[in-house]
Formats: C-alpha cells, sequence, structure tokens
C-alpha cells in the first residue's frame, strides 16, 4: 500500500507537471486575450501527433522534437491568431463568442487529425536506456522522469520571461489591466498576438511530453485535455500563470493519488466534482458573481 | 409615426400584432403541413425526423440562451438522461413507449432542478460547469450496473419500432415545443426572462424575481431535449452512452440555434433546417470531410454572421422585429 502512495506520488507530480503547462498556457491566454481556448486540447494532441511523425518517418527521437513542436506551433498561433481574434471582438458578447469558436476550432482539428491519422489510438516506440529508474523504493519510467524534468524546465524558463523579461511583465500587466496598459504605449495587438502563439508554443511542447507520459493518443483524445485545463484554471484562479502551475500540480496528485484508492472512472468523477464544487462555492464569494439572490 | 396620438398608436399595434399573428399561423400551417406530407408521399423519412429533432433541440437551447442569457454546453445531458429514461423504462419496467416519453421530459426537469445551483454563475463560468456536469451524467451512467442500462453494449429496446408513429410524435413534440416558445416570446414570463438577461438588478428593482423566472426558462429550456432522447431511442431502437452523451450533440443543437439566430422564435427553425440541409449535402458528397466541414462552419459563422440568419435581417430591417415571430 505505502509503495502503491508512493508510486501515486510519482506518477502524480509527473502527471501533474503536464497539467500544469497546459493550466499555464490556457490561462495566459484567458488573461490576456479574454478567449477561453476549447480547442487546446486538440493543439496538445496536435503537438503528440508531430512527435509520432517525427519519429516514425524520420527517426527524430522526442527529445528533438520539442525545439521543432515549440517553432512551428509558435508560427502556427500567429498565424491563426491574425485569423481568428482580431474579427471577434466584433461580436456582441466576445468571450461566450470565443468559446463557441474555439469550440469550432477543437471539432476542425480533431476532423483533420481523424482524416490524416485515423481513429486509432497511437503510442511512440522510442524507449529511453535504461527502460525504468529506481527513485527510493518505487519504478519509474525514464521517459516519465524525463518529462517531468523538462516540465519543470520549461516551466521555469516561462515563470522567468514572466517576471524578469519586459515582454514578460508587460504579458502580466496585460492580464491585470488591459486599458492601462495601452496608454502605457504598448501595442496590444501585437502583445496579444504574442501570447497566443505563446500558448501554443508551449501546448505544442505540451504534446510532445503528452506522447512520453501517457500510453497512448488518438484524435479524439483532445477534449480530455481542454477539460482538465479548465479545472485547473479555475483552481489556480483565472488569469494566474503561478496559480495555475500549483493547481497543476495539485490536480495531478489528487487524480493519482485517487486511482490508488479509487475505481478509475469514479475517480475521474472526482475530478469533475472538483470543478464544480470550486466554481460553485468557491468564486461565488470572493470574485462577486452575479448573484441572483 | 412621429406625431402619432395614442389612438392611432395603439391601432399600430394591433395591426403589427395582426401580421404578427398571422405570419406565425402560416409559416406553422406551411411547417405541419410539409411534415405531414412526409410519410404520406413516400419522402425520407430519417432525414425529416431529424430536422425536426434538431428544430426542437435548438428551440429549447434557444429559451437557455437567446431568452435568459445561458449557454449550455453540456445540453447534450438533458438528451442522454432523457434517451435512457425511455430505454431503462421500455426494456426494464416493461412500459409502453409512449407513456415513458412525458416520464423522460420529467428526468429532464429533475435533471435541471439538480443542476439549478449553477443558475448564479453567469458566462464563460457557467459554461464550464455545464461541460463538466454533462461529463459526470455521462460518466455516472457508463458505470451503472450493467443490468440497468446496459454497459458498453447499451440497451435495445426490441420489437418496439413504429418509423411512422415515432415520426408524428416528433412532430407533435416539436409543434408543442415551437407553440411554447411563441407563447413564451410573448408572455409575462419571456419579457422577464429579457430583461433579467439585460440587467439583473434593474429587473429586480421592477419586482421581478429573479430566481424564479430564471429557473422557470431553465426547466422549459430543458425539458425538450430530454424527450426528443426519448423519442430518438424509441425511432432508433438502441441507446448508448456514446452515442446518447455524444459532445456532437451539444455541439450541432449550439451552431445550428447560433447559425439561424438566437432570441427569436424563428431564428432556430431557421438555422436548423439550412444547416441539416447543408449537412445532409455535405455528408452525401464528402463524408469524411462533415465533421471538417461541421468545425469550420461554426468558426465561419461566429467570425461573420454571429446573429444568425434571422438576426442579421433583423438587424438590417429593425422594423421588421415587430412583426417576426
Amino acid at each position: 500500500m505505502e509503495i502503491l502512495v508512493l508510486n501515486g506520488i510519482v506518477n502524480g507530480l509527473v502527471v501533474g507537471g503536464v497539467y500544469a503547462l497546459i493550466g499555464m498556457s490556457l490561462t495566459l491566454l484567458y488573461g490576456v486575450l479574454r478567449v477561453v481556448n476549447f480547442a487546446h486540447g486538440e493543439m496538445v494532441i496536435g503537438g503528440s501527433f508531430l512527435a509520432y511523425v517525427l519519429f516514425h518517418a524520420a527517426g527524430i527521437p522526442p527529445l528533438l522534437a520539442l525545439p521543432v513542436a515549440a517553432v512551428s506551433f509558435f508560427a502556427l498561433g500567429y498565424v491563426a491568431y491574425y485569423l481568428l481574434i482580431p474579427r471577434l471582438a466584433r461580436s456582441d458578447d466576445p468571450e461566450s463568442m470565443s468559446f463557441l469558436m474555439m469550440y469550432g476550432v477543437s471539432i476542425a482539428l480533431a476532423a483533420l487529425m481523424l482524416l490524416l491519422f485515423e481513429a486509432d489510438s497511437r503510442s511512440i516506440d522510442y524507449t529511453f536506456n535504461p527502460i525504468s529508474m529506481k527513485i527510493g523504493p518505487v519504478y519509474v519510467s525514464t521517459a516519465r522522469v524525463v518529462a517531468l524534468a523538462i516540465t519543470i524546465v520549461v516551466s521555469a524558463a516561462v515563470g522567468l520571461f514572466l517576471f524578469a523579461t519586459l515582454p514578460g511583465k508587460a504579458l502580466r500587466a496585460a492580464i491585470m489591466n488591459r486599458e492601462a496598459i495601452q496608454i502605457m504605449g504598448v501595442d496590444i495587438v501585437r502583445l496579444s498576438a504574442f501570447a497566443f502563439a505563446l500558448a501554443t508554443g508551449l501546448a505544442g511542447i505540451t504534446g510532445v511530453l503528452v506522447a512520453l507520459v501517457f500510453p497512448a493518443f488518438n484524435a479524439f483524445s483532445g477534449p480530455e485535455y481542454s477539460i482538465i485545463g479548465f479545472i485547473v484554471i479555475v483552481l489556480g484562479g483565472l488569469g494566474n500563470p503561478i496559480g495555475a502551475l500549483l493547481a497543476g500540480v495539485a490536480y495531478g496528485l489528487v487524480e493519482q493519488l485517487a486511482t490508488v484508492f479509487l475505481p478509475q472512472a469514479l475517480a475521474q468523477i472526482v475530478g469533475f466534482g472538483l470543478l464544480v464544487a470550486v466554481i460553485l462555492f468557491r468564486n461565488a464569494g470572493f470574485m462577486r458573481w452575479r448573484v441572483g439572490r | 409615426m412621429a406625431t402619432a396620438t395614442p389612438s392611432s398608436r395603439t391601432a399600430d399595434r394591433e395591426r403589427a400584432d395582426r401580421i404578427y399573428f398571422t405570419l406565425a399561423a402560416l409559416l406553422g400551417g406551411i411547417v405541419i403541413v410539409y411534415f405531414a406530407c412526409v410519410p404520406l408521399l413516400g419522402g425520407n423519412l430519417a432525414f425529416h425526423f431529424y430536422l425536426m429533432l434538431w428544430i426542437t433541440m435548438a428551440s429549447g437551447f434557444n429559451v437557455s440562451s437567446g431568452f435568459s442569457g445561458y449557454m449550455p454546453f453540456g445540453y447534450v445531458a438533458f438528451y442522454g438522461v432523457g434517451a435512457f429514461t425511455t430505454a431503462i423504462l421500455v426494456k426494464k419496467v416493461g412500459m409502453p413507449v409512449l407513456a415513458t416519453l412525458p416520464l423522460a421530459g420529467l428526468a429532464g426537469l429533475i435533471l435541471a432542478l439538480l443542476f439549478a445551483p449553477t443558475l448564479r454563475l453567469s458566462g464563460i463560468y457557467f459554461a464550464i460547469v455545464s461541460l463538466a456536469l454533462a461529463a459526470i451524467c455521462r460518466l455516472v451512467i457508463t458505470n451503472m450496473p450493467e443490468t440497468i442500462t446496459g454497459g458498453s453494449f447499451g440497451l435495445q429496446l426490441g420489437s418496439h419500432a413504429e418509423p411512422v408513429l415515432s415520426f408524428y410524435v416528433m412532430m407533435v413534440v416539436m409543434l408543442v415545443a415551437l407553440g411554447t416558445i411563441l407563447w413564451l416570446s410573448r408572455s409575462r414570463l419571456g419579457k422577464a426572462l429579457r430583461a433579467v438577461r439585460d440587467d439583473a438588478e434593474a429587473a429586480d428593482m421592477m419586482g421581478i424575481n429573479i430566481a424564479r423566472v430564471r429557473l422557470q426558462g431553465w426547466l422549459i429550456a430543458a425539458f425538450f431535449p430530454a424527450v426528443c432522447g426519448g423519442v430518438e431511442a424509441w425511432y432508433t431502437n438502441v441507446v448508448d452512452t456514446e452515442t446518447a452523451f455524444n459532445t456532437l450533440i451539444t455541439a450541432k443543437t449550439v451552431i445550428y440555434a447560433v447559425a439561424g439566430g438566437l432570441g427569436t422564435v424563428t431564428g432556430p427553425v431557421v438555422g436548423a433546417i439550412a444547416m441539416v440541409w447543408l449537412d445532409e449535402l455535405i455528408w452525401r458528397r464528402f463524408p469524411l470531410l462533415n465533421l471538417l466541414i461541421l468545425g469550420l462552419a461554426t468558426v465561419l459563422l461566429v467570425l461573420f454572421l454571429p446573429r444568425g440568419i434571422v438576426g442579421t435581417v433583423l438587424r438590417w430591417r429593425p422594423g421588421w422585429r415587430r412583426f417576426v415571430p
């Protein structure tokens, strides 16, 4: 039992790291753009498929796929921003409409991946040498350890960027007050495009990690990750990257430990229930949603 | 018009009302005659059955999103629960199918009451919670004992298939839904719902019981998809969690309603007719691209026609607002 719990903690950290990256990119998007990216899960899975193609068609190992995914998704994000977002501001209710639009994007991306890769679940047959490592009394696959290390590096880099560089500070300022930062002379359109591209680039990186950490993925795995992303950003407070980081790790730990004690399906229900409870009870208090008595 | 006296203004309004109701009756008549003729003249039963189903679903969604301002992205929960209610009652209790349909609607109402606390949320929080609740419903039903819900194989209703009868039942459900929404759009409740949507505090000041009005709108929006689920279970004779809780059902409902335009009675009807027809056309030509085009259509719709077909026409000709149901 003790071993199982320890195992749950280690796996929780690994999985939680992936969730934290998803949450950080989602929350940046929401914070800067007020866009709720329902297609985020599909972007992540797109990264997994990219790693899959690079490995099986060109023999490029997943670790080298990371920079490829980051750069290509970053560029795609720039293009997608100018295609999708500026027009959105013209509708009556941009926030709900953004959700609907990204819902459409998510369907389209899932369909595209279905056309390219069919409905079968895929996995990358890449193995590290040695296959697993012994950490204390538990064995963990090397892929997971590597993924955890990458997660830590990437999230540290994002944190450093957000808190120690001028563009990063501009992003955080835009999250706090979108109007004031324009008065300070920041080009909000360029900044938003950058935020969108950054979030997509992070999604690409996360996708490669998903391919390393989880046993398999397919064209329809996206919504699962989107919903987990929503849970994480709500738990961490919308628009708060550090909150998302902590909430992602916490959620991963809870999920993995729940599977130790509960059946798999029940553990999932616990996750969704957690989301509902947090939104209903916590936010009603301090974020002052319009309470209809 | 500017110098209209009170009496001529009343006459003007009466004239507008007359046009409104004539138009509503005319459109309703056309719809009834058209659909009633489909089985008689040997038309495409399945296509028209699903057309009516989507009209009903989109109209129900409109009550929540167009009238009350809530976007339930987990709308499929009501549909799925309705489908399973009918299937379980027919298969395990042995009730006649027709008798189970009101109970399917009742199940939708009960679910709506359970979800009622979420009405205090707004905007994107409501949408996300609704999505999560639908996922919970699917997981709960999937994990129920196989003797009740049939597990992953689902439930077969057996020898209860009556395509033509279920077609006409679907037609009755659609007409009841359209009638309800026509009534709602002119009723005190409908006006109160719109007032609460636009400015809850002002509506509160005017003496509207916000919580009650919202709940009533929510119950109407939940009833019809649940009945639709029941009728569809009867029509296809099989229910399983994969199809009954498929998020595509929510997606299509939302897209069709938005395509027509939220907030009017005719909007979702026009949207459903246009999009189901388009869907069928695409499906026949490029079966593989269907899903991709559905997604792209949604994006284009939001970007270029956010008010929908009817909404755009009404924006272009605001004077018609008084005449168009």
